[in-house]
């Protein structure tokens, strides 16, 4: 039915088109309703340039004649060549709305263009708003009162339009109308009044019982549309089919995903603040279409002002208040603190072993070892520092433990725990060391000056290990310091990553300045051995975990792939130490040694295809990870509850991340907990940072925090949220409840 | 032994951060976009005489970032009114860089091969001081470069100044440009003064950067 309709106008704007162009007696046929004076395609035939390449335009009247007094409507008709499109009135990311320059008699007046709902055109990364194959551009003309029946009036104007397929024109015609004035109602035009129908059924519709707002936050518009009950029975309570269109270019980014989705009865969509805007408007306006038929007519279409309301910033830890004394010392403790992170202790304590062996050799020694590694530490966080800067400054959304996002390196630093773990059971005793292979000066007893080199050496490089190791942990004090630091200028932050260096290594530091202490230390002996030994089981229970995070993130597929990669790497070992050791002889060890870098190598390989092979990204998202059960954290589901002033509990969490892992299990997946959650009517949702997500690390930029975990707390209604400390207890928990929420009657 | 081991872990670990940094380059999310008043993105890409520019190298100066198609009616309008020759030359004068940059993908609009570059930019009077070729269109998706022209501002620190249109006038027509207010200048001579860019970031118009498909 719809499609019939389409032909005939389309044939019906085809017979206008060449009635244009026939046209040529001087006196127009007055009711005719379409005369083209100098249009485009008159000047066609002459040898001129081709003024309305790839398209050709019609000024059209819906009216046979003119009554005095009574506004009429009059289209600009643009036809184009099937694949080239113009533009809406926001053209989007490029392009030009067409444009009409009247000519019209004293007394008149000519209204806006009344502009259709525009489509998407996509040109992948830029996404634009327009028309394809055709579009009526409708204009309101105002007539003076005083006009003589008899009289005739003509209308004209130069249209301006662009018409672009990927490469763009600029198109221009110069039209004009004539019609009789007539104090007899003025009767439809059968030619053209098809035409005009179809272009009014197009236009979005303005609807009061459409209520919208739209909550700023950065980046983030949260659009909240109420339909009315009607659209609902449309567009079904599935996932709905809508778009939204910005009417003015610089508030929305175009091309940005919308995610539509109902809460109840209430159309949310995400709406990302376009880069080029200067200032948050107060109103959001725009078209909001559903879903297109067949012949790609929207269902339906409504103008949208929506009002905006910008969210407040959070209480805790505001930019004001927290200066940057206070963040470089609380980056101080909190690095302080990540020794005693579940990941770093087996590490140093490594290297506290090495004090008791050689705490004999003088305390020159010590301190040298002492500064190395303090050293290595430092350079390390700077190194971490300036990634995480650049990576900003290109523009990724990354924040602390972003490495951890990133299978490949979740798997790498499986292979190394278990290679430390090997290490501290003894498998790599005959000296063998996979990476210095092809050294002689292991047979060789070192002088004296190597020596100190050596050991030198070792504790800038174990410094840059115990970092290395540190990421996946945030110690508490870190996350407030950390978050507040990547607002800061660079500078700044680096200063912050400098205190949290220095936080971590003065311990070890200390240690190795006060003699007194070192001395005091235990004398080495067989304790040293088990102590070892028995290090290395929390080391092989890090693996287990970080091989749960890589199959998160890979699938069961990649996680065979990484066990896989282990197994060779424990061949490679067993192979070097068993056959590559001094004890062997010289061409045996030669052959040893290559096999064992060569299985060392296809562990590597095997291990990145592992890691390549990651899942489609919403399938196995990590939604599951974790201990709590909790819903999915969304903005426009967080933005909701907020809204209707409900209190809501984020656990912002990552598979990745220890403490979060030990706080679920400890704290929030308690029943005691639970239940508080429940009395008090809390909301709890959980964002799952396991993968890169913008969306979560925008909150937690909202949040002024860049890692995880954070645990924020909206009492409800429009107060601030409240942060709760990174390690968390029941206490902690319950306190934070019963203090900003009251409970349920 | 035990010392040969912490070293081997140490190396390892070494290694590591140096995966660390491509693994997170690779695993690219998308981008926000330049930030006015952070570091501007940066590049490194070969103008049309082969030679390399990084922006590192003119740190200390005042860099215009121009983006460039000369198939585009718009910048037609600016090349053809000599408009763009004259800011380029106004402002080489007082020492700006102004680097144009063409980020057609080869085939597309505004695609030339090196010597058909130079020999277009010979007929202009292209007075940029270099014209940077930007096929993948790494650099412009870098600095969100929606459309040609689009300007890009950055101060001696390397701090973007300004992203957007080059004036008010979203039109091809010639005619448009009487009367524009030209953002760029604006940017350009408030930030030179020491004052605040008033106005940082304006919608670019145009057509659209030809990305590859």
């Amino acid at each position: 039915m719809n499609e019939t309709y389409r032909v005939v106008t389309r044939i019906v704007a085809t017979l206008t088109a060449t009635a244009v162009v026939l046209v040529t007696a001087p006196t127009p046929l007055p009711g005719q309703g379409v005369v083209g004076e100098q249009d485009a395609r008159g000047e066609r035939s002459s040898a001129g340039p081709d003024l309305s390449p790839h398209s050709a335009a019609a000024l059209l009247a819906e009216n046979r004649s003119v009554g005095p007094g009574s506004s009429f409507t009059v289209g600009l008709h643009l036809t184009l060549e099937p694949g080239w499109h113009t533009y809406w009135k926001n053209p989007g990311d490029s392009g030009e709305p067409a444009s009409i320059t009247w000519r019209v008699p004293a007394g008149f007046s000519a209204g806006e263009i009344q502009w259709p709902a525009p489509q998407l055109i996509f040109f992948p990364p830029l996404v634009s708003y327009g028309y394809f194959d055709e579009v009526l551009l409708l204009v309101e003309i105002t007539p003076p009162p005083g006009l003589v029946d008899g009289d005739t009036v003509r209308l004209a104007g130069r249209a301006d339009w662009l018409v672009c397929i990927e490469d763009c024109f600029p198109a221009e015609a110069e039209l004009a109308i004539t019609l009789p004035v007539s104090d007899a109602a003025p009767g439809l035009d059968p030619m053209t009044a098809p035409l005009f129908e179809t272009g009014r059924a197009e236009l979005p519709v303005v609807d009061s019982t459409w209520s919208s707002f739209a909550r700023f936050k950065q980046p983030w518009y949260g659009l909240k549309i109420d339909p009315p009950d009607s659209l609902i029975r449309v567009v079904g309570s599935d996932l709905p089919d809508v778009h939204f269109f910005a009417s003015e270019g610089n508030v929305i980014e175009h091309a940005a995903e919308q995610r539509p989705d109902w809460d109840g009865e209430t159309l949310v969509i995400r709406l990302a603040r376009s880069g080029f805007s200067f200032a948050i408007p107060d109103t959001v306006r725009g078209v909001l279409v559903t879903a297109r038929d067949e012949s790609g007519a929207p269902i339906a279409a409504v103008e949208i002002n929506a009002p905006v309301i910008v969210a407040g910033n959070p209480a805790v830890a505001p930019e004001a208040s927290f200066g940057l004394g206070l963040a470089l010392l609380f980056a101080f403790f909190g690095g302080v603190l990540l020794n005693l992170m579940p990941c770093v202790f087996p590490v140093l304590s490594l290297k506290v072993f090495g004090f008791v062996e050689h705490s004999g050799q003088g305390s020159g020694g010590a301190a040298r070892q002492g500064a190395a590694f303090g050293v290595g530490v430092l350079a390390s966080f700077w190194v971490l520092g300036a990634v995480l800067l650049a990576l900003r400054a290109a523009g990724e959304s990354v924040g602390w433990g972003f490495q951890l996002q990133s299978p490949l390196f979740v798997g790498v630093m499986a292979v190394l725990f278990f290679l430390l773990a090997l290490a501290l059971l003894g498998a790599l005793e005959f000296g063998v060391s996979l990476t210095r292979f092809g050294e002689s000066e292991l047979v060789k007893v070192p002088s004296r000056t190597r020596f100190a080199r050596h050991t030198t050496t070792r504790s800038f490089a174990s410094g840059v290990l115990a970092t290395v190791v540190a990421t996946p942990c945030t110690a508490p004090f870190m996350g407030a310091a950390l978050g507040w630091a990547l607002l800061r200028p660079p500078a700044e932050t680096m200063l912050v990553f400098t205190a949290l260096g220095a936080g971590m290594a003065v311990p070890y530091v200390g240690l190795s300045l006060s003699p007194g202490l070192v001395d005091r230390l235990p004398s080495p002996g067989r304790w040293m051995e088990t102590l070892k030994q028995a290090l290395a089981f929390p080391l092989l229970a890090t693996v287990v975990w970080l091989a749960w995070v890589f199959g998160l993130q890979t699938g069961v597929d990649g996680l065979a792939g990484l066990l896989g990669a282990l197994l060779l790497t424990g061949l490679a070992v067993w192979v070097g130490a068993r056959w590559g050791g001094f004890a062997s002889t010289p061409p045996g060890r030669t052959i040893a040694r290559v096999s064992a870098i060569t299985i060392g190598v296809a562990a590597l390989i095997v291990l990145v295809r592992a890691a390549v092979t990651a899942p489609e990204p919403e399938s196995a998202s990590g939604s599951e990870s974790g201990a709590t059960a909790w819903p999915a954290w969304s903005p426009p589901a967080a933005a909701e509850i907020r809204s209707s002033g409900r209190p809501l509990f984020i656990d912002f969490t990552a598979a990745w991340c220890l403490s979060c892992q030990v706080n679920e299990r400890v704290v929030l997946n308690k029943a005691t907990v639970r239940d508080a959650f429940r009395d008090h009517g809390v909301t709890t949702l959980k964002a799952d940072w396991t993968r890169r997500d913008p969306a979560i690390t925008g909150a937690l930029a909202e949040l002024e925090r860049s890692s995880v975990p954070v645990y924020a707390l909206y009492p409800g209604g429009a107060v601030d949220p409240v942060l709760l400390p990174s390690v968390l207890t029941k206490d902690i928990v319950l306190e934070a409840l019963e203090t900003y929420v009251p409970l349920q009657e | 032994m035990h010392r040969s081991r912490i070293r081997s872990h140490a190396t390892i670990a070494a290694a590591l951060a140096a995966v660390s940094l491509l693994v997170a380059r690779d695993a690219r999310a998308q981008a926000p976009g330049p930030t006015i008043g952070q570091p501007a993105p940066a590049f490194t890409l070969p103008d049309t005489y082969g030679a390399e520019h990084s922006l590192a190298d003119y740190r200390g100066e005042w860099v215009v970032l121009e983006w460039l198609n000369y198939g585009c009616p718009y910048v037609k309008k600016h090349y053809d009114s000599q408009n763009m020759q004259n800011l380029q030359a106004e402002y080489a004068g007082r020492g700006v860089k102004w680097l144009a940059i063409v980020s057609s993908a080869p085939g597309k609009q505004g695609y030339y091969e090196p010597d058909a570059m130079n020999e277009i930019n010979e007929e202009k009077g292209q007075n940029a001081l270099a014209v940077l070729l930007d096929p993948t269109g790494r650099v412009g998706r870098m600095y969100k470069a929606q459309t040609t022209p689009q300007m890009v501002v950055i101060d001696p620190a390397g701090t973007l100044l300004y992203n957007g249109a080059i004036d008010d006038r979203p039109s091809s027509r010639p005619t448009s440009l009487e009367g524009a207010h030209n953002y760029l200048s604006a940017a350009l001579d408030e930030a030179m003064a020491g004052r605040p860019v008033s106005v940082p970031t304006t919608k670019p118009y145009g057509c659209s950067v030809k990305y590859p498909s």
